[in-house]
């Protein structure tokens, strides 16, 4: 029997505000254990929190780029439970009024993955187990967060990529997170069932929690798939539960026992009041938003008429975009643009981390510069490129490295200058060609590139060459 | 109704031992409690926004730093601590 992957996320992507959700403390990441901390996030009692104002307007923004109605009216709810990474033995969460719903991330294939809900919550502490005991540091406790819950409409682990791909660039776009899987500011927790394919019931689910990366994602899903489908095949039951991923292993394990079945006992929190968003206030922060990564994809590649491939590399990281957006700028063609900072300029940049950042020793400006120059005809493609592999090395401007001589083209009289030399120096080329052999005059247009230093245009040589000996 | 295993549950949940000899009187405090609160369930709820029963909205604060507190003083009331952690029993099974 043929069966089909069903999978649902919940993404938690943290905040890049400067204090916590419901205190001043920061949120930077790292720091001695414990110094980012007041009563308030290590849940004292008698202590009263207040909403970040910022936290409300990043989960807006963050919902409408992912197509979210924003609700106008929205609440913070108390999700109890016991563990010592939460000082206060429950989380601050929202249930039944998230700030966001029903919004839909698309994907290349055309299918939409909907997203149930986007809710503002507080980060827990970090626990690390040591010599028999467990050590508890808070300051990630309180630390804000959004989680993205799509509904199940993963089909597979391709898919699955793809959604987390498209997550990260539009929450860095729009300036809410870096986005840092390895950091630990977005983490996937993933929900899986397989059914006979072309069924509508949906199977029992098991969820993996907390993975940090999207090979991880995409293994785990690959291996619990096949798990699901093996238990199915043999008659057995898949039984609902949480399961950790061991990338070591490649293999999922239960993390809980069925003792400890979730019963959150949500309730409204009385310490926090309603958050009211009025619809000015959404317009407002719609209006902020700057062209999101699918805007950006489909105006390269539609407008500029740029290929897909090339398209998506750009839009990745905003900054690689705005970058490209400066350097293309009044040329005639912005592939020319493009295929410099695929091509020579990425190859300076080492790691994803760099290409986010950006920072090159080229200005947009001067690569702007540098392609005006080609475009007017003043120095030709291979002068362009070794220019920039020098711009590149030294970080001078055209301008500084390009000799007047370089710069100077060849001027009319000079390339006819060239061809009589070129004429002058192969009599036989020239006569052959005149009889009628075409190729012969290849032999003559290599003479004028080669004494032009390459600066000659080849079909303009050809042409002038041409004209020249049957004119004789 | 309340039953033995639902205080059990609670209990549970709770972090809290109930010895066998208590569950009865617990079963019967706890219906008396819940009974209490059909009170408020059959009270008509027309007219009544209970999403903002004190009609407030929006208290937030400017995402501005306040410098934090003194390790020593968060860790004052810990129960132990070690390398500026608080240290709780291993929970890992």
């Amino acid at each position: 029997m043929k069966y089909e992957l069903v999978a649902g996320f919940e993404t938690h992507v943290e905040l890049a505000t400067n204090t916590k959700i419901f205190c001043s403390c920061t949120t930077q990441f790292g720091g001695e254990p414990n110094t980012h901390c007041c009563p308030i996030c290590i849940g004292l009692p008698g202590t009263l929190p207040k909403l970040n104002k910022r936290v409300v307007e990043f989960a807006i923004r963050a919902g409408l780029a992912t197509n979210c109605e924003i609700a106008e009216i929205s609440k913070m709810d108390r999700k109890n439970y016991c563990y010592p990474d939460l000082p206060k033995a429950y989380q601050i969460s929202q249930y039944d009024k998230p700030l966001c719903e029903h919004g839909y991330i698309e994907l290349s294939n055309g299918r939409k993955i909907r997203i149930l809900r986007i809710h503002i919550e507080e980060d827990a502490g970090k626990l690390v187990h040591s010599r028999g005991s467990t050590m508890v540091d808070y300051n990630r406790g309180g630390v804000p967060l959004i989680e993205i819950v799509s509904e199940p409409d993963i089909r597979s682990a391709e898919e699955a990529r793809e959604y987390v791909e498209k997550l990260q660039p539009i929450m860095r776009y729009i300036g809410v997170s870096d986005c840092k899987m390895q950091e630990g500011s977005m983490r996937c927790d993933v929900n899986i069932s397989v059914r006979p394919a072309g069924s509508e019931k949906l199977g029992t689910r098991t969820e993996i929690k907390n993975m940090n990366s999207i090979t991880f994602i995409t293994k785990a899903m690959e291996y619990e798939f096949g798990r699901q489908v093996d238990l199915i095949e043999s008659g057995e039951q898949v039984v609902q539960e949480t399961l950790r991923y061991d990338d070591a292993t490649n293999t999922t394990s239960s993390m809980r026992g069925k003792e400890d079945a979730n019963d959150y006992r949500y309730f409204r929190d009385p310490d926090l009041v309603t958050i009211s968003v009025p619809r000015s206030k959404v317009e407002e922060i719609a209006a902020s938003l700057p062209e999101l990564p699918a805007q950006k994809l489909a105006r390269y590649t539609e407008e500029l008429g740029l290929p897909e491939k090339d398209a998506q590399l750009l839009i990745k990281y905003r900054k690689v975009a705005e970058y490209f957006e400066r350097a293309m700028e009044g040329t005639k063609n912005p592939k020319t643009a493009a295929n410099f900072i695929i091509g020579q300029i990425f190859r300076t940049v080492e790691n994803e981390a760099e290409k986010e950042a950006f920072d090159i020793r080229v200005s947009a400006e001067s690569l702007n510069e540098l392609i005006r120059l080609i475009d007017s005809g003043k120095i030709r493609m291979n002068i362009a490129k070794s220019t920039l592999d020098k711009m590149l090395e030294t970080g001078q401007k055209p301008s500084e490295l390009l000799s007047d001589s370089d710069m100077a083209g060849l001027s009319a009289e000079a390339l006819k200058e060239l061809c009589q030399q070129a004429v002058a120096a192969n009599p036989k080329a020239a006569a052959d060609y005149r009889s009628g052999k075409e190729k012969a005059i290849k032999a003559l247009v290599g003479f004028v590139m080669k004494n032009s230093r390459g600066q000659a245009d080849a079909a303009l040589a050809e042409q002038t060459l041409s004209a020249m000996i049957m004119e004789n | 109704m309340v039953d033995k295993e639902e205080i059990m549950k609670i209990a549970i949940l709770s972090k809290l031992f109930v010895a066998e000899d208590e569950i009865e009187q617990l079963t019967e405090d706890m219906a008396k409690i819940i009974s209490f609160a059909d009170t408020i369930n059959n009270a008509s709820e027309e007219g009544t926004e209970f999403d903002n029963i004190n009609n407030l909205s929006n208290v937030l604060r400017e995402d501005e730093v306040v410098p934090s507190y003194e390790r020593e003083k968060i860790l004052a009331n810990a129960k132990d601590s070690d390398e500026g952690c608080f240290l709780v029993k291993n929970i890992m099974r």
